[in-house]
C-alpha cells in the first residue's frame, strides 16, 4: 500500500495504461556512467607521467604551436609545451581542487548547520544572517574577490572554494536538522537517555546526509568551473602552471589564428569532467527520490 | 442488482508490478453495487484491495496497473473513459474523502475559496453563487459559524473540522457516489460519531450511494445499510450491517469483529498471522492459513460465492460452524484493584503546562493542575478527546516538558527540577512507547541499532547486551531475525513491537504510552493488546496508557482518569468508572464509544460542539457544552469524592 501512495504523483488513469520506468532504475545508469568518466579521468591525472613522453611544463624548442600529429598527439602551444602532457597533468590540479573544495564545504557547512540547527535561537539567527550576506553575492564575484585578497596558489583556492560553498550545506544541513528535531524518534532517543551531543550525531546527523550527498558532485561540477574561470581571468594557478582554465584562457588567442588545439583540448575536458560529476548528482536525485 | 444502481462494479480484477518486477493480485473479480442514498461499507485489513477498489472508482489507479472487469456509472463504462472524459467525471460524478483530510486539502488557499473553485468549475456557478452555495454547504455539515470558516486555511481547523470540509468539498461536486477512505480513522469517537451521521446525511439529502472504507468494522457499522468484507482481494462476505455484525458467517468477518475490544468487558481476541501478498487470483480460501476450522479441503479450491440469506453472501464452505461451542470467549484478566497501595512509584502534584506563543505574551495552557499517583504493578489509564492534555500529561511524566508549576515525583525524586544528567540516569527506569511507531524508531538504524540505544544505559558486556536483545525481540513475539532489518521494512504493527522491545529492554519501572494502537489495523491492535494484556499481567511494573479508545482502556486499565481541557474531571477503578460513571463528560464519552452490542442506555448525554470550539471558562471547563449546566457550574470545580470509590469534579454528584 506504501508504494501505491508514492505513485499517485505519476498515476494515470485510462485504459492505455502508461508505464515509466521507476526512477531507482533510471538512477542506475547515470551514477554508473559518472562513475567510470570520471574514473578514467582520474586514472589519467595519477599516472600522467607515464602516459606523456614530455613533462607538462617541458618546452620543446623545436615545435612551437605545432598542429596535434604523431611527436605531440594534441600538438603544442606558444611556448612548445607538449598539450596532452598538459592536459593530463592539469586533472591533477582541477580534481584536486575540486574535491578538496567541496569536501572543505561539506564538512565544515554541515557542521556549523547542524549545530546551529540543533541549538537554535540567537546562535541560528546570526549564523543565518551571516549566510545570507556570503550567500547575496554572487558565487563567482565572490570567488573572485577572496582570492585577489587572499592571493593565488592552491591552498588559498581551495579555501576560497570551499568559503563560497560552505553557506549553501549549513543552509541545508540547518534546514534539515530543524525538520528532524520534531520527529518522534528524537524524542524517542531523548526518553534512552541520549545525551544532546549523542542525539545530534547518532540520530540527527546521519539522517540529515541524503540531501548533502546529492548536491555534493554537482557542487564538483561547479568547483572545477569555477577554478578553471579564476584561471581563465588570471587569478588562478599562474602561469606556467598546468591547468584546464589557465590553458584555454593562454590558448584563446590562438583560436583565432586557426590554431584552435590549443584551446579545444582542455576545454573538451573541462567539459567531460563536468559532465561526469553532473550524472552522478542527478543519479543520486534520481535515487533520492525514488526512495 | 438492478437498473437504479448509483455505481455497478462487475468482476474487477487489479494487477499491479512492484518495483522488484513481482506481481501483485491486488483485486480478483469484484463484484458489487451502490444503490442512490444507500451506505455502503467497506472493511477489511490493510492491503487488502480496499484503496484500490476506491482509486478504481475515482479513476486514479496507479500507474502500471492491469485492469479488467467493468465500473458502470448509468451507461459509462468507467474503463473506457478518455483523460479529458475521466477529468469529467471526478469532477461530476464520484468525490473522494480521504484519511487525512488536511494534507488533502490545499494549504495556501482558504478553504472556501477552495469550495467555490469547484463549484464554479463543475456547477457553472457565478461567483457571488458559489459563495452562497459555499455557506449553504459548510451549514450542512454541521460548521459552526460558516462565514468565519470559509476565510480560514486548513491549518486553522482541527481535524475533525477538515474532515468535514472535505465532505463539503466532495458534495460540490453533486457526485452519484461518494467515496470516503477511512474518514474518521485517528479521529476519537465523539467526532467518528458526529462525521459518519453526515454521510448518513449526505445520502439522504443528495441521493448519492456512499462507499464507506474502514479497517474497523464497529466504527462505521452504525451507519451502513450493507457491509461488504474484503480479504486479500476478493469478497468473503457481504450482509446488512446486523447480520455482519450479529451473525458473521465467515471466520474472517468474525475474526474482524472480535479484534475489537468492547466497552462490556469482552476482550479484543487476536488472529494470528498476517494477510498473503497473492501474486495471482487465489485458487483456494486466501484465509485458511489463518483461520481455526480450515481443513485439506479449504486448499482444494476457492470457496464459491453463494447467498446463505437473501442478499447474504458469503464465501466459506463451513458457514454454519457452531462459535459458541468452540468460542473459549475470554473476558479480560482481572486486574488487581488498586486497594490501599503502600508505596507509589509515581506523584504528579498539581502540574501546570503553559505552551508559551512564539511572539510576545500569552500562551495555552495544556494542564491545569493534575494530580495524580500511581503504585507499582498498576495500569492507569488516560483518557479524552484530542487536545484535551493527553500527551502532554504524558510527556511530564517522561520528563519531555517541564512544567510552569507543580512537581512531578518519581520514586520520591522530583524530575521537573531535574538536570539534564540526572535525568538521564533515571531513564533507566522510565521509558515510552508513541502513537507512530515506524516514525519513533530512527530510520538509519536497523532494529538491533534502535532497541540497543537505551541499552547503552546499563554498561553491559557486548555479550549481556546481545542476549538482552535476542530476550526482548522474544517477548514481543519477533524472531531474531528482524534484528538486521531497516524500520521501513517493518509493517506497523511490527513497527509497534519493536518500539515496546525497546522500551521493555532496560527493564523500566514505569512504561508510558501514548496511543500505542491508534494507528494500527484493528486485527494488529489486537495482537498489540494482547502482547500488552500478558506484559501488564506478571511484575510489578507500573503502566500509564493515554488513549481516547475507552473500550481498550476498560480492557487494559485497573485506574482511568478522566481527562478534559487540561483538568482530571474524574478518576478511580476502572470497573466504578465505566460501571457508574458519574461526570458528564465521562458519561458522553462512552455513549460515544462504538459499541458492538448497540445496547442503548437509558439516559444519553449528548455534547454540544466540536471540542476546539468550546472556551475553557473560569468554572467547569464543560459548562459550554454540557446539557446539564446551571449557574452553579460558573463557581471552580475541584475533584470531590464521587462516592467511596472515585472522584468527580461535578459539584451535582454526591451533593
Amino acid at each position: 500500500m506504501i508504494t501505491l501512495a508514492r505513485t499517485t504523483g505519476l498515476a494515470r488513469a485510462s485504459n492505455a495504461w502508461h508505464r515509466r520506468k521507476p526512477r531507482s532504475e533510471i538512477s542506475k545508469p547515470l551514477i554508473a556512467t559518472g562513475t567510470s568518466i570520471l574514473a578514467l579521468v582520474f586514472l589519467a591525472a595519477v599516472f600522467a607521467p607515464l602516459l606523456s613522453a614530455w613533462g607538462p611544463e617541458d618546452i620543446d624548442f623545436a615545435a612551437f604551436l605545432v598542429a596535434p600529429g604523431p611527436g605531440h598527439i594534441m600538438g603544442t602551444d606558444g611556448n612548445g609545451m607538449d598539450i596532452w602532457s598538459r592536459i593530463l597533468h592539469a586533472g591533477r590540479i582541477d580534481l584536486g581542487v575540486a574535491l578538496s573544495a567541496v569536501a572543505l564545504a561539506v564538512c565544515v557547512g554541515s557542521l556549523i548547520g547542524g549545530l546551529v540547527g540543533y541549538i537554535g535561537g540567537w546562535v541560528d539567527e546570526i549564523t543565518m544572517r551571516l549566510t545570507d550576506i556570503v550567500q547575496a553575492f554572487p558565487a563567482f564575484i565572490l570567488a573572485l574577490t577572496v582570492s585577489a585578497m587572499f592571493g593565488s596558489g592552491l591552498i588559498n583556492l581551495t579555501l576560497a572554494i570551499g568559503f563560497i560553498f560552505a553557506p549553501a550545506y549549513i543552509r541545508i544541513m540547518r534546514g534539515e536538522i530543524r525538520a528532524l528535531r520534531e520527529r518522534t524518534f528524537i524524542e524517542a532517543a531523548e526518553c534512552s537517555g541520549n545525551t544532546r551531543l549523542q542525539i545530534l550525531y547518532r540520530h540527527l546527523f546521519p539522517n540529515a546526509l541524503t540531501p548533502l550527498l546529492v548536491i555534493a558532485p554537482l557542487n564538483c561540477g561547479w568547483a572545477m568551473l569555477t577554478l578553471a574561470g579564476l584561471s581563465f581571468l588570471g587569478l588562478g594557478v599562474p602561469v606556467p602552471g598546468a591547468e584546464w582554465g589557465a590553458m584555454i584562457s593562454a590558448g584563446a588567442a590562438d583560436v583565432v589564428g586557426g590554431r584552435w588545439w590549443t584551446s579545444i583540448y582542455p576545454g573538451v575536458s573541462l567539459f567531460i569532467s563536468v559532465l561526469a560529476f553532473n550524472l552522478i548528482g542527478e543519479g543520486f536525485l534520481e535515487r533520492s527520490e525514488a526512495m | 442488482m438492478n437498473g437504479a444502481s448509483a455505481i455497478e462494479v462487475d468482476d474487477l480484477s487489479i494487477g499491479l508490478r512492484t518495483r522488484g518486477g513481482g506481481a501483485v493480485a491486488a483485486l480478483s473479480g469484484v463484484s458489487f453495487d451502490v444503490r442512490p442514498g444507500e451506505i455502503v461499507g467497506l472493511v477489511g485489513e490493510s492491503g487488502g484491495g480496499k484503496s484500490m477498489i476506491a482509486r478504481a472508482i475515482a479513476a486514479m489507479l496507479p500507474s502500471g496497473a492491469e485492469v479488467s472487469g467493468r465500473i458502470a456509472l448509468g451507461d459509462v463504462d468507467l474503463l473506457a473513459l478518455s483523460e479529458k472524459q475521466i477529468r469529467f467525471h471526478r469532477g461530476t460524478d464520484a468525490a473522494l474523502c480521504f484519511q487525512n483530510p488536511r494534507s488533502a486539502l490545499s494549504p495556501t488557499r482558504r478553504v472556501g475559496q477552495q469550495l467555490m473553485d469547484r463549484l464554479v468549475r463543475w456547477q457553472g456557478m457565478e461567483q457571488d453563487e458559489a459563495q452562497a452555495a459555499a455557506l449553504a454547504l459548510f451549514q450542512e455539515v454541521g460548521i459552526r459559524d460558516p462565514r468565519r470558516r470559509l476565510r480560514a486555511f486548513p491549518h486553522e481547523l482541527s481535524g475533525g473540522m477538515c474532515q468535514r470540509v472535505m465532505i463539503a468539498l466532495a458534495l460540490a461536486c453533486r457526485p452519484k457516489i461518494l467515496l470516503a477512505d477511512e474518514p474518521t480513522t485517528g479521529l476519537d469517537a465523539t467526532l467518528t460519531r458526529d462525521i459518519l451521521s453526515l454521510f448518513r446525511k449526505a445520502a439522504q439529502q443528495h441521493q448519492c450511494g456512499v462507499l464507506l472504507i474502514s479497517h474497523d468494522v464497529a466504527a462505521i457499522a452504525e451507519v451502513c445499510d450493507r457491509i461488504l468484507v474484503l480479504y486479500a482481494g476478493i469478497f468473503v462476505e457481504a450482509g446488512t450491517a446486523e447480520e455482519i455484525l450479529d451473525s458473521p458467517q465467515h471466520p474472517y468477518t468474525k475474526a474482524l469483529r472480535d479484534a475489537v475490544p468492547d466497552l462490556d468487558r469482552r476482550a479484543s481476541v487476536p488472529v494470528g498471522g498476517t494477510m498473503p501478498r497473492l501474486e495471482k487470483p487465489p485458487d483456494a480460501c486466501p484465509f485458511a492459513d489463518r483461520c481455526t476450522i480450515a481443513d485439506a479441503e479449504c486448499r482444494k479450491a476457492l470457496p464459491p460465492w453463494t447467498e446463505r440469506q437473501a442478499n447474504h453472501f458469503v464465501r466459506c464452505i463451513r458457514p454454519d460452524t457452531d462459535w459458541v461451542a468452540l468460542a473459549d470467549v475470554g473476558h479480560a484478566p482481572e486486574r488487581s484493584a488498586p486497594g490501599a497501595a503502600t508505596r507509589t512509584i509515581l506523584d504528579l502534584e498539581d502540574i501546570e503546562v503553559v505552551y508559551k506563543s512564539r511572539f510576545g505574551r500569552g500562551g495555552q495552557l495544556a494542564l491545569r493542575g493534575v494530580s495524580l499517583s500511581l503504585s507499582p504493578g498498576e495500569t492507569l489509564g488516560i483518557v479524552g478527546e484530542s487536545g484535551c492534555g493527553k500527551s502532554t500529561l504524558a510527556r511530564v511524566i517522561m520528563g519531555l516538558i517541564s512544567p510552569t508549576r507543580g512537581r512531578a515525583m518519581l520514586n520520591g525524586t522530583d524530575i521537573t527540577r531535574m538536570s539534564r544528567p540526572n535525568l538521564r540516569t533515571l531513564r533507566k527506569n522510565l521509558q515510552m512507547v508513541f502513537q507512530d511507531p515506524v516514525g519513533s524508531l530512527n530510520p538509519r538504524m536497523t532494529v538491533e541499532r534502535n532497541i540497543a540505544d537505551p541499552l547503552k544505559m546499563l554498561n553491559l558486556s557486548a555479550v549481556e547486551m546481545d542476549r538482552r536483545i535476542d530476550d526482548v525481540l522474544h517477548d514481543v513475539g519477533l524472531g531474531s531475525a528482524f534484528r538486521d532489518l531497516y524500520p521501513r521494512r517493518l509493517s506497523g504493527g511490527q513497527a509497534q513491537r519493536v518500539a515496546l522491545a525497546r522500551a521493555l529492554s532496560v527493564d523500566p519501572k514505569l512504561i508510558v504510552f501514548d496511543e500505542p494502537t491508534s494507528a494500527l489495523d484493528v486485527t494488529v491492535q489486537a495482537q498489540i493488546l494482547d502482547l500488552l494484556r500478558r506484559l501488564m499481567a506478571k511484575g510489578d511494573r507500573a503502566y500509564v496508557f493515554v488513549s481516547h479508545d475507552l473500550a481498550t482502556v476498560r480492557n487494559l486499565c485497573s485506574r482511568v482518569a478522566v481527562l478534559y481541557l487540561g483538568r482530571i474531571v474524574e478518576s478511580g477503578p476502572a470497573e466504578a468508572i465505566f460501571d457508574n460513571p458519574l461526570h458528564p463528560y465521562t458519561r458522553a464519552l462512552l455513549e460515544s464509544a462504538p459499541s458492538l452490542t448497540r445496547a442503548t442506555r437509558a439516559e444519553s448525554v449528548v455534547l454540544a460542539r466540536d471540542l476546539d470550539e468550546a472556551s475553557p471558562a473560569e468554572g467547569c471547563p464543560l459548562l459550554p457544552r454540557c446539557p446539564f449546566a446551571q449557574g452553579e457550574c460558573s463557581e471552580p470545580q475541584s475533584l470531590r469524592r464521587g462516592n467511596n470509590t472515585h472522584e468527580v469534579a461535578c459539584w451535582k454528584v454526591g451533593s
